[in-house]
Formats: C-alpha cells, structure tokens, sequence
C-alpha cells in the first residue's frame, strides 16, 4: 500500500469532521481501507486466488447527548455530503444520553510494531509456494490423509485513519498474515477432518510444516472414534477449544454486558469468580499480537486490563461511553468491527495467562477423563446466562494417557461452574486470531453420549 | 442499472484477455438501515451504503477473482486487468451477447423500506420494547433490533447471461433477559423476510416481542435438562435448524464433490426415512431465503432433493454444475461482492406427512419436546451435528411436562433421519444467517412435528447421592 495513501485518508477524515462540524455537531470520522490477498490451493493446483482492495469512512456525529452514525464507501465529495446528512437524521431520532461523548487527544501514541513490510513484498508465487507445501506436509504425514478441505495463505494490508471534533487526528498502518488447513483422513468408509491455523504480524514466522503437519495428526487420530457413556469425568481442553469458551466469555467481561445488566459478573468486582489458577487479560498492545493497534476504535490509546487474577475479578472493559457511565477511564476497548459500525466495548488481544504445568504433566493423574479438541455449536452458548451445552470430540483419556478417540458426545454446563472447576492450566499458550489460552484441566463434568 | 451494457461486455472482455473460459461480473449496490433500543432507550440509528463488484475468471476448476469499491468503468477495468494479470496466455473465448433470463418467481415489495418514514421504523422498536417490558417484573433488558436492507444487483457472464434484480429484506429480533436475583435467562425471537415494511401487518412486533420476554422468564424456572439418549419430539414452531444441520449442508454439491459429505455418491439411494422428504425452495413468497434470482443470474427453483427417503439431487451453482456438465439449480449465493460464489441453500424444509402433531406427542410415554430451537453446526464430512434448545420441556406419560434449558441435541445426520418414525401435518418456519467459508447469506428453514426415536441430550447428571 503506498504510503500516501495514508496521508490522503487522515486528510480527508479531518476533512468529513469540518464538513460536519459547520453543521453544529460534533463529529468522528473512521476511515479504513485494506489490500487483500488469498490463495486457495488444493492437490497441489491454485484453486482459487483472489485479489482484492476495499475501503469506507463510518461517520458518529452526537447532537445533544444524541448519537447518530451512517458510513459509505463511496468517497466522492456528493456521498460525503449525503454520509454527513444521514448521520445528523439519525442522531435526531435517537434518545438522548450524557454520557455520549467523544475522547480528547492524549497527546501520542506509542509506536508499534504492526507493519511488516515482507508481506507486502514478497511475491504472490512464493506465497503459493508456502500453501502448496502446507498442503504437502499434511500428505506426506500419513497416507490416510487424502482430502484437502481447504489449504489457504492469506494476507492483508490495512490502513486506518481516525479524526474527532475534539482534537483526535491519527492513523496507522497494518499488515498480517496466515495459514489455516482443513484436511479429511479416509480410512475404509471413514471420513475424520482436523485442522490448524497461524495467523502472524511476521511473514517470516510462518511455519507451513508445522501447520500442516499438526491438522494431519489431528484428522488422523480421530479415525474410529465412537461414543463414550454418559457420566461425569474430569475434562481437559486444548488450547483451541480452551480459547473458545473463552471467546463466548468476552462480553460478559465489557462494562457494556455489566451496565445493561447483562454479565455474569455483574456486582462482583474484588470477588472470588474463578479457580485461583486462573488469570485472563486484554492486552492492545501486545507484542506480535494480531489485533495490536496504537489506538481503538475512538482513538483512545490501547492498554492492557487485568480482568481476573487469581480468580479476583478485577474489573471490565471500558469504551468512552461505558467509563464515562462509570466516571472512568476508557480502557482502549472500543472496538470497531469495520468502517460499517460504531465502537462497541470489545476485546483486543485476549488470552488466559499460561501456568506452569506441560499438557502432559496435566493429564498424568488423570484416571479416566476426556480430552477434548473440537467442539460444535459453540455460537449457541448463552453469554449472558453463562449457560453452554455443545457437542464434542476429542480422546479418551485412561490412566494419564490418551487412548482412544471420541465423537458425538456433547458436553454442558454454565461458565461460571466451568472457571471455578479449572483445576490445572498449561504452560502452552496459543493464539487463534485474537483469542489465546493454554491447556485447561476441568475437575468434573457431565458428557452425555 | 449499475453499469451499461457496453460497459459490462468491455470488462468482461478485458478480464478474459489472457486466457480462461468464463468471466463474469457481480456489481451490488447495498442501502441499509437499521436501528437497536437497548436499556429503553433508541441507542443507534444507522444508515449505510456499500457498493462494489467482484470479478471472476475461470479456468477449468481454477477460480481467480477480485472486487473493488470503485464501480466507475475505470475502477470495473482494473479490477478486471487485476484478474487477467494471472493468467499468461491469449484469450479463448469472446464474450456471447446478453440476453436476460425470466425469473423463476416474482415478488412484489408493497411497502419498499425507503419510502418509510425512519420514524415509524423507530416507533415499531419502541413498541416491541414497550411489550417485553410489560410481560414481567423479572424482565430487565431487551434489546430490539431492526434491519432493512435494499440491494440492487448487476450479474453479467460471458456465456450472455444478464440479470438486473434488487432485493428488498425486513426484520425484527427481540432478546429478552430476564433474572430472579440468582440466575439470568434469555429469550429471542426474530421474524423477517425478502418483503418490505408489509411484513409487519401480518407480524405483530408487540406478540412477537411478549413471546421472547415470555421465553426468558419461563427459562429462569426451568431445570437443567437430563443427559443422555432420549426420544425428541420436534415441534413445528421449533422451525427447521435441524433439517438444515442434518442434511442440507451436506447435499450442497461443492462438499459433495470434494468427497467432503456423508451423502456423496448416494443418489437414488435410500438416505432418510420413507416419511421424509426435503425441499429446498427460494421461489416461496416472502420468506428469509427467497430471491427471485441467485447470485450468478440463475433463475431461483423449487428443488426436490429427498423424495420419500431417497436422495434426488444436490444442490448445484454454476462451477459444480459445470463439472458434472449439467445446469445449476440456482443455489449460487454469496454474501456480497467481496465473496465468491458458492453452492447455498435458500429456503429448505421437510415436507409435511398425515400425522396429527397433538398425537404425536400423546403417543411418547417419555421424552424431550423441542418447542424451540436455536442454532446448530454440522461437520459434513461425518455428518455429526448439534442444534441448540432455545425452549424444551420434557414429555411424560404422554403429557407435556416441566421446562428444561440449557440442552444441545448431538446426533448424525443420516442416522437420525433414518430413525424419523412420526412425521405431522403441520409445517412451522424459521430464518437465519447461514454461515459457510466465512458468508453469511439470509436463509429459510421449516419441518412439520416430527418424532426421533433416539437422540443425545447434552445435559447436566444429577450428582450421585453422597457426592
């Protein structure tokens, strides 16, 4: 992405802000544009590339206490117009509230490492190079691995450019990257898929061997799973099933969830929510964290918030409007989906802290357990009820050792029994995406087979 | 119209260039609106346009493709140079002359949402509110949400095909929460389609909004459901999530092809119970997954893919169709110019059979009634899928019993539709965003009352006496 271009979007959301401005509001102006590029590779053949630029401004503008939002992608000066006369429409017909506000400039961001230029660099035959042979590698571990789902390398490029009426006038430039391969093991009339991804900010740490190799595994080590009994066991989630439930946790952690009296956790701040060994933090800034950022989505520095140490909650998320709710500070969460939507309080990089014991070390005294790494309907847990029920698949642990593999069982409970019942957590934290967490030991839970 | 025709046959020719044997051009021009009341009061009011053009060249079963924002005819070139730019060679083939095909149903939108006042919009929230609120003290938020949606489309290919087509969607959804001090339920409803602001005569946003509060308050009383295999009764207000996780997915023939289904090669053969048959219709007036068109310009039709348990057909867009060298049925959907199309459902559900629906119910000595459903997921390639109880109760002695919450149904789908022994006369609807390789599309799903002889229940054990 040419660096100008930069330049010319933080020019033209100072600009969309003055053209509001003369209207009597107060304005902000969020611009993001994005270069992309993904690669689908199956049987060694490209399957599918596509090429791809995108960009749109969202407009907020507040007229006594109210807010009013509209965003185009149509940049030319008439739909600009138009942007700014929906925006000011719809603030006219929302309620009123004080505590709509916009943030004032802090004075600086800090600079971050969030722009690696190889990604941009390299050429498009080496990056289809890397899926050809994250597809290889998922062969070349086992034979039984005979279907591609899908094998992809994908990147983007991004540019964000943020301006308010209080004095808020910055951008950033962005890039990431990753791998992610879906593969089916056959074996007679059987059919098991396993999968791994790595998203990175660093082209160079892309490791296609290890990606490929890790969804083989895991596809072939399902062949000739069966239901287990219903009964109650103890339970470990990997990494990527731990990071999950944690996702389904986020909202119940935003002062947003807490103020609409939405959260679990709702009235609980300094009180015992989790087992002591568990600690769950957002951190904005990050190293090498896909959702780094120097600012949010109000242009608000990014920080890191301890939510729960040692079991203590220690507080929520905050955007401006939550924390000024609460006569706080933000806490750099508010987070934009896209140009399409205002800041709501979102996560950034958000992960429960490793421990100190290996995976291995965690199921060794585990008599007879379940050890799970996939789950199905996670998108239908409540997290305002904190109930989940889901299907799982996984192995059956017996005598500290993986035995067997498992499918078709489900799983359930309530989030908050599940924190409390963390009896052992991993030294072995993962990211997918934004979301990480180590290995999690769960004492005692029903699974229904 | 989004672009001229001479436009649209200069880019598609630019895109073919250098090689490949089909191109086609997908511009979307998107207007919404939509507006949420939260915590009682009207907390946003947004309006958006988004407009684009994705871009695709075939080769074989090579895909290349590339969307842009600028739908001017130098921005349409690029984006097309982009594209040609991976291919090496000459050009093969000349774009044919366009023709507009009819389509396969046509649907009048009486009440376009842009010629609505925004405040009547506004007011339609505030009484939906207004009701939930009302249903019970324990009630304490509700969130509304109401969306519309107007997309105008321009589908031009090289094979001549020239499609102009704009669909209009409404909807409404109401999440409850409800608390007793101790616990917090939740209860949802949502009603929507591809009308305009007409759907709300026949849908009454208040009964609607009093039939989620009454959901979450009924669900603070409720027990955890049990654990293990049980029969289920499925009503038809439970809607259709699970015919779509059971089966649909499964038949859409790019999964079937990649050897990614349980039912790839079972056509003609015995998939389902004799009482059950599938459908999978978009011609339906006004449902969530109707459209008059797909999103490659193929006219929408009623496709008959389970006829009495045995597999008649897949779903089909025009790269699987192409490769089996027969016509698509009109299941290519994407969810916008930044995707490439794919085979989707549209509105799918199990026909109804000759059982009375109460009797169905009578006639289970034990079991769990699923009255409403939530969401579900299914992993195609072994056909294991779950789907969520949003409101449950358990049957005893033929009679409906206590609620229960907190339950996933797991099950496997050709097993599970082998075992359907009661199929009801009746046929409820539901609607979705239906998500696959990362899109969401708009979709329809209904079943009538039907009873499965076995299933998992995802519950809670009861502790051991002692424990």
């Amino acid at each position: 992405m040419d660096p100008q271009l930069e330049k010319d979007y933080l020019d033209l959301v100072v600009q969309v802000v003055e053209k509001a401005g003369k209207r009597g509001v107060m304005a902000e102006a969020y611009l993001s544009g994005s270069q992309e590029l993904n690669i689908e590779v199956r049987d060694q053949e490209i399957e599918a590339l596509t090429v791809a630029s995108d960009r749109g401004l969202g407009l907020r503008v507040l007229a006594g206490g109210k807010v009013g939002f509209a965003y185009t992608t149509d940049l030319s000066p008439a739909a600009l117009d138009e942007v700014v006369d929906r925006a000011l429409a719809n603030a006219g017909l929302a309620t009123a509230d004080p505590f709509n506000r916009l943030p004032g400039s802090p004075g600086g961001y800090p600079e971050l490492a969030i722009y690696d230029p190889d990604i941009e660099a390299t050429p498009v035959a080496d990056k289809i190079e890397m899926a050809r042979k994250l597809e290889r590698e998922a062969r070349a571990f086992d034979p039984r691995v005979k279907i591609t789902e899908s094998c992809c390398y994908r990147d983007q490029t991004y540019v964000v450019a943020l301006a308010n009426s209080q004095g808020v006038a910055a951008s950033y430039r962005g890039a990431y990257c990753g791998l992610s391969l879906f593969v089916v093991a056959v074996e007679g009339a059987e059919n098991q898929t396993g999968f791994s991804l790595q998203y990175t900010l660093r082209l160079k740490e892309l490791d296609a061997a290890r990606v490929g190799r890790e969804a083989a595994a895991r596809a072939v080590r399902q062949l000739g799973a069966r239901r287990i009994e219903t009964q109650k066991a103890a339970v470990v989630f990997d990494p990527y099933v731990a990071s999950n439930f944690l996702s389904v946790l986020a909202s119940s952690l935003t002062a947003e969830a807490v103020q609409k009296g939405k959260s679990l956790f709702k009235g609980r701040v300094g009180q015992k929510v989790a087992s002591d060994m568990v600690s769950i933090i957002d951190d904005g800034r990050l190293a090498g964290g896909i959702a780094t950022a120097p600012f949010d989505g109000e242009g608000v520095p990014t920080g890191r918030t301890v939510l729960i140490e040692g079991g203590i909650l220690r507080g929520f998320l905050h955007n401006t409007y939550t924390a000024a709710r609460e006569g706080v500070k933000s806490t750099g969460n508010g987070s934009r989906g896209s140009f399409k939507t205002t800041p709501e309080v979102g996560t950034t990089n958000f992960f429960i802290q490793p421990g100190k014991l290996s995976p291995e070390e965690l199921l060794k005294d585990i008599e007879r357990g379940f050890y799970v790494t996939e789950v199905m309907g996670m998108h239908t847990a409540n997290p305002v009820s904190g109930d989940f029920s889901v299907g799982a698949s996984g192995l059956l642990i017996e005598k500290g050792e993986l035995t067997r593999p498992v499918r078709g069982v489900a799983i359930a409970g309530n989030l908050i029994g599940l924190l409390e019942a963390v009896d052992g957590v991993g030294n072995d934290l993962v990211f997918f995406g934004a979301t990480g967490s180590p290995t999690l030991r769960i004492a005692r839970m029903t699974i229904s087979g | 119209m989004l672009a001229k025709e001479a436009d649209l046959m200069a880019v598609l020719e630019i895109a073919l260039q250098r090689g490949g044997d089909f191109a086609e051009i997908f511009i979307e021009r998107k207007r919404i609106t939509s507006i949420s009341c939260e915590d009682d009061k009207i907390e946003r009011v947004n309006s958006g346009l988004d407009q684009g053009a994705g871009i695709r060249v075939l080769a074989g079963d090579r895909t290349v493709y590339s969307y842009t924002n600028d739908i001017s005819r130098e921005g349409l070139e690029k984006a097309a140079a982009q594209v040609a730019a991976a291919f090496q060679g000459e050009a093969q083939v000349k774009p044919c002359a366009f023709s507009r095909p009819r389509p396969g149903a046509d649907f009048e939108f009486r009440r376009r949402p842009d010629s609505v006042p925004v405040e009547e919009k506004v007011e339609l929230v505030q009484r939906a509110n207004k009701a939930a609120r009302e249903v019970d003290p324990r009630i304490r938020q509700v969130t509304v949400a109401y969306g519309d949606v107007i997309q105008e489309v321009t589908i031009a290919n090289s094979e001549g095909v020239l499609v102009e087509d704009e669909r209009v969607r409404c909807r409404l959804a109401v999440n409850a929460v409800a608390s007793d001090g101790k616990i917090i339920q939740t209860g949802y409803e949502a009603a929507g389609g591809l009308c305009g602001f007409e759907l709300f005569e026949e849908i009454d946003a208040a009964e609607l909004a009093r039939k989620a509060a009454r959901r979450a308050v009924q669900m603070l009383e409720a027990r955890p459901a049990p654990a293990g295999k049980m029969t289920v009764v499925m009503a038809a207000e439970a809607g259709g999530t699970m015919i779509h996780e059971a089966c649909g997915h499964g038949l859409e023939a790019d999964l079937v092809q990649k050897g990614l289904s349980v039912y790839a090669g079972k056509k003609g053969q015995q998939v389902a119970s004799p009482l059950i048959t599938v459908i999978d219709d978009p011609t339906l007036p006004s449902k969530y997954g109707s459209f008059r068109f797909d999103d490659e310009g193929a006219p929408g039709q009623r496709t008959v893919l389970i006829q009495n348990g045995i597999l008649q057909d897949y779903m089909y867009d025009y790269l699987t169709a192409r490769k089996e060298k027969r016509r698509s049925t009109g299941n290519g959907r994407r969810e916008s110019y930044q995707d490439r199309p794919i085979p989707r459902m549209s509105n799918t559900f199990i026909a109804p059979g000759n059982d009375d629906p109460e009797e169905i119910i009578r006639s289970t000595a034990r079991g769990l009634l699923v009255k409403k459903m939530g969401g579900g997921q299914v992993n195609t390639t072994n056909g294991d899928f779950v789907f969520d109880v949003a409101e449950g109760y358990l049957i005893q002695d033929g009679k409906i019993g206590p609620a229960v919450r907190g339950a996933t149904l797991t099950g496997n789908g050709p097993e599970v539709l082998r075992l359907v022994d009661r199929v009801g006369k009746d046929l409820g609807f539901s609607l979705g965003t239906c998500g696959k390789d990362g899109q969401g599309v708009p979709v329809g799903d209904a079943q009538p009352t039907i009873r499965i002889p076995e299933m998992v229940v995802g519950g809670i054990l009861e502790d051991e006496e002692g424990e």
